[in-house]
């Protein structure tokens, strides 16, 4: 019985070996293709994507009416025509000459490392060249990699402005937090509205005040000319009787015809001057809180989704700040890891050299018990490679330093529990669990403060330290389970029913 | 004779005495000639090649070494095609340029130019952008840590005890630099890890020295 359980673990432990370090091969298409799935690589091991941002050097070409007001609509006009207008054309550039300077160019490294961390970029590369101002940004390369992109080349400059003056009512300065809500659309009547998507801005005291301000001025207001035809004898009767004064107003009102003239003070919205909207206020706002909707309401998940993620992108790019100096992406590329496949399959060699070993140094140390527990010890790392590939757990340089670790840890379990083992004269039920436990709270404890730190790093949203965290935390949940049950059952394996003693004789009761 | 305890002291003051000297060598390396950052941190110039076709990065390596011997150089390939090459160096002159270059066309059968290929300078990455990321959760865990360090072992005091964790704690990750100052080994890729796995084998270290501290404290009493 005990002969089949044995035969039983190794067979599992080298199956389980064999799919871990092999794969499992299936014929797909006239081709073998591996049904494990893929470890998935953090940007140091598979690359990423590496952007330029270079300073804008390109100017904003205004063209001028005689009295120095923009005109809008006078682009595709030759210079003849526009000097026959009167009108007169400004080349400004985007970049004025006192904003280049080291301290904005390290601003705009800081606004964009804000910004990739507001979007949940969870490891970046920046570098800033303090003297051309370049800006060099590697992220992971992955499905949202172009929307950020988008986003940390944005300008981000926020105003809001008179429509016919184009004055500056309100900037970035004036805005305290940017955030993206959503929920039921209250403005539908159906009972089934579908989810909008919202945008809200609040401002800070100052932007407060001025929205306040704005808000009671830009408003729909209506005049109402009243023009009263009425005729010379109705007016005579005006000057009767007060009865006959309400006539005349009778007949007054029947003759006179209302005209009602609605003027609107509108306000226009720009994000990177661009108009994103013109409207006015119907009531004041005083709450300091602008709500912008992003799309109509939806039911559509991908739809809304895209709404999220545009609410987002806008989101991110007004709360962090706009970037002082206008940037445009020179380069945008994905470039591969230096670390190539063979390297790393140098470090693997390294590492199952260094494992192979130390099992050699177990195996001699303590015999048959190390050889069974050199087999469990495989068996172990095998399913921690497995389990890594289905927790999705992310590799990285720091990670397979959590795997080495990992591996040392269970050796340091194994030593100890066999050691334990090796002093006792007699190896029956009693003394496994014993020792097992004993191992147990003396291993657990020593690295308890290992696990905080390991649970820790788990929740930091920086990849690599995150990564490692999860190695480390399911290597040792590993080796809690694994050793409680797999290397249990194999350590019982060599005790006979009434336990043996050290030199291999068959122990009695009186033993 | 010498007892254990005179014996463990003397021992303790030889190690106190060679990582102090350590930490000493390694702050005057530092601020004298500085850390030896790998070359992706560095100041450097990079020129990309378009060869058309799939490469080996080891053929490249053979270039760049014939070109530029015994200088770093990072290869990388570009793009999902791969089929373009970033070389990156810590200077890449004009006629380092033109003769990578030639290799390069001679090789793989390309007609690539001087002029069109770009030397681009690509600025360093500063140590403290390096670490930045890391302060926070190691400061979060180590506070976690001390938390648990003053309650288990409350009773070796608890005020030691902290002093103890985080002088060791600090002292292990200087010592550490300081390795890596006085050896030359470039701050890049492992230096994390390295950093990561020092302050782990620290805490058990500190685990291990308190609960044997716990143990004999026990057995002191059960012996009055």
């Amino acid at each position: 019985m005990k002969k089949i359980k044995l035969i039983t673990i190794i067979l599992a432990i080298v199956l389980v070996t064999m799919v871990a370090f092999f794969g499992v091969y299936v014929p797909i298409q006239n081709r073998m293709e591996n049904k494990v799935k893929d470890y998935q690589y953090a940007m140091d091991l598979e690359g990423g994507r590496n952007i330029k941002l270079s300073v804008d050097n390109t100017s904003n070409t205004v063209i001028r009416d005689a009295e120095g007001n923009e005109v809008t609509d006078a682009g595709d006009l030759s210079d003849e025509e526009l000097a026959e207008k009167g009108y007169t054309k400004e080349e400004t550039p985007y970049n004025s000459e006192d904003v280049l300077n080291e301290e904005n160019y390290i601003k705009t490294k800081k606004i964009i490392e804000k910004r990739l961390n507001a979007l949940g970029v969870d490891n970046y590369e920046t570098k800033v060249d303090e003297t051309s101002g370049n800006i060099f940004v590697e992220i992971p390369e992955n499905d949202i990699t172009d929307s950020i992109v988008s986003n940390i080349g944005t300008t981000g400059k926020f105003e809001i402005v008179d429509s016919e003056t184009q004055e500056v009512l309100m900037d970035n300065n004036d805005i305290k937090r940017v955030r993206v809500m959503y929920g039921a659309d209250s403005t539908s009547t159906s009972s089934y509205g579908g989810t909008a998507v919202y945008i809200e801005i609040e401002f800070n005291k100052e932007g407060t005040d001025k929205l306040k301000d704005i808000s009671s001025t830009y408003v729909e207001s209506n005049t109402t000319n009243e023009t009263n035809t009425t005729n010379i004898t109705n007016a005579t009767e005006d000057t009767n009787t007060a009865d006959n004064t309400a006539n005349t107003e009778n007949t007054t009102s029947e003759d006179s015809s209302t005209d009602t003239e609605t003027t609107t003070k509108e306000i226009t919205m720009k994000i990177d001057d661009e108009e994103i909207m013109t409207t006015s206020f119907d009531e004041t706002i005083e709450t300091g809180t602008l709500q912008l909707s992003i799309g109509s309401a939806t039911t559509d998940t991908s739809t809304l989704q895209s709404y999220i993620s545009q609410a987002t992108s806008i989101a991110v790019v007004l709360d962090n700040g706009n970037l002082p100096i206008r940037y445009t992406v020179e380069a945008n590329e994905y470039i591969l890891s230096d670390i190539t496949q063979e390297e790393l399959n140098i470090v693997l060699y390294v590492i199952i050299g260094l494992v192979a070993l130390s099992l050699i140094v177990l195996i001699v140390r303590y015999k048959v018990e190390g050889l069974v527990n050199a087999f469990a010890y495989v068996g172990l790392a095998s399913l921690f490679l497995l389990i890594l590939r289905y927790t999705n757990v992310v590799i990285s340089i720091e990670s397979i330093f959590g795997i080495a670790v990992v591996l040392v840890l269970n050796y340091i379990f194994v030593n100890k529990l066999l050691s334990k083992l090796k002093i006792e004269e007699k190896v029956d039920r009693t003394v496994i669990t014993k020792a097992l436990k004993e191992t147990y709270k003396e291993f657990f404890i020593r690295i308890l403060p290992i696990c905080i730190a390991v649970i820790t790093f788990c929740f930091i949203q920086w990849e690599p330290i995150s990564s490692f965290g999860m190695v480390m935390f399911w290597g040792i949940v590993l080796i809690a389970l694994y050793n409680s049950t797999i290397t249990n059952l194999l350590v019982r394996v060599k005790e006979s029913k009434g336990g043996k003693n050290k030199n291999g004789n068959k122990q009695t009761k009186n033993d | 004779m010498e007892t254990n305890k005179q014996k463990m002291t003397k021992k303790s003051k030889i190690v106190i005495g060679i990582i102090a000297l350590v930490i000493i060598v390694g702050i005057i390396v530092t601020l004298t000639v500085g850390l030896n950052f790998d070359l992706r941190y560095q100041d450097s110039k990079r020129i990309e090649l378009y060869l058309e076709t799939d490469f080996n990065i080891s053929d490249i390596k053979q270039i760049t070494n014939e070109v530029m011997p015994g200088e770093q150089v990072i290869i990388q390939k570009v793009e999902v095609y791969e089929d373009t090459v970033s070389i990156t160096a810590k200077d890449i002159t004009d006629e380092q340029k033109q003769s990578i270059i030639d290799k390069a066309n001679e090789k793989y059968g390309t007609e690539l130019s001087a002029d069109s290929v770009e030397v681009e300078s690509v600025p360093n990455t500063r140590g403290r952008d390096i670490i930045k990321p890391y302060i926070t959760p190691f400061a979060i865990a180590t506070l976690i840590i001390l938390v648990y360090m003053a309650i288990r072992y409350r009773k070796l005091g608890v005020v030691k005890t902290l002093l103890k964790t985080i002088i060791i704690l600090v002292v292990a990750q200087v010592t550490l630099l300081s390795v890596m100052a006085i050896t030359r080994i470039p701050i890049g890729f492992i230096t994390i890890p390295l950093v990561i796995t020092v302050y782990l084998l620290t805490l058990v270290g500190l685990t291990s020295y308190f609960e044997k501290q716990v143990a004999n404290r026990k057995e002191e009493k059960t012996g009055k």
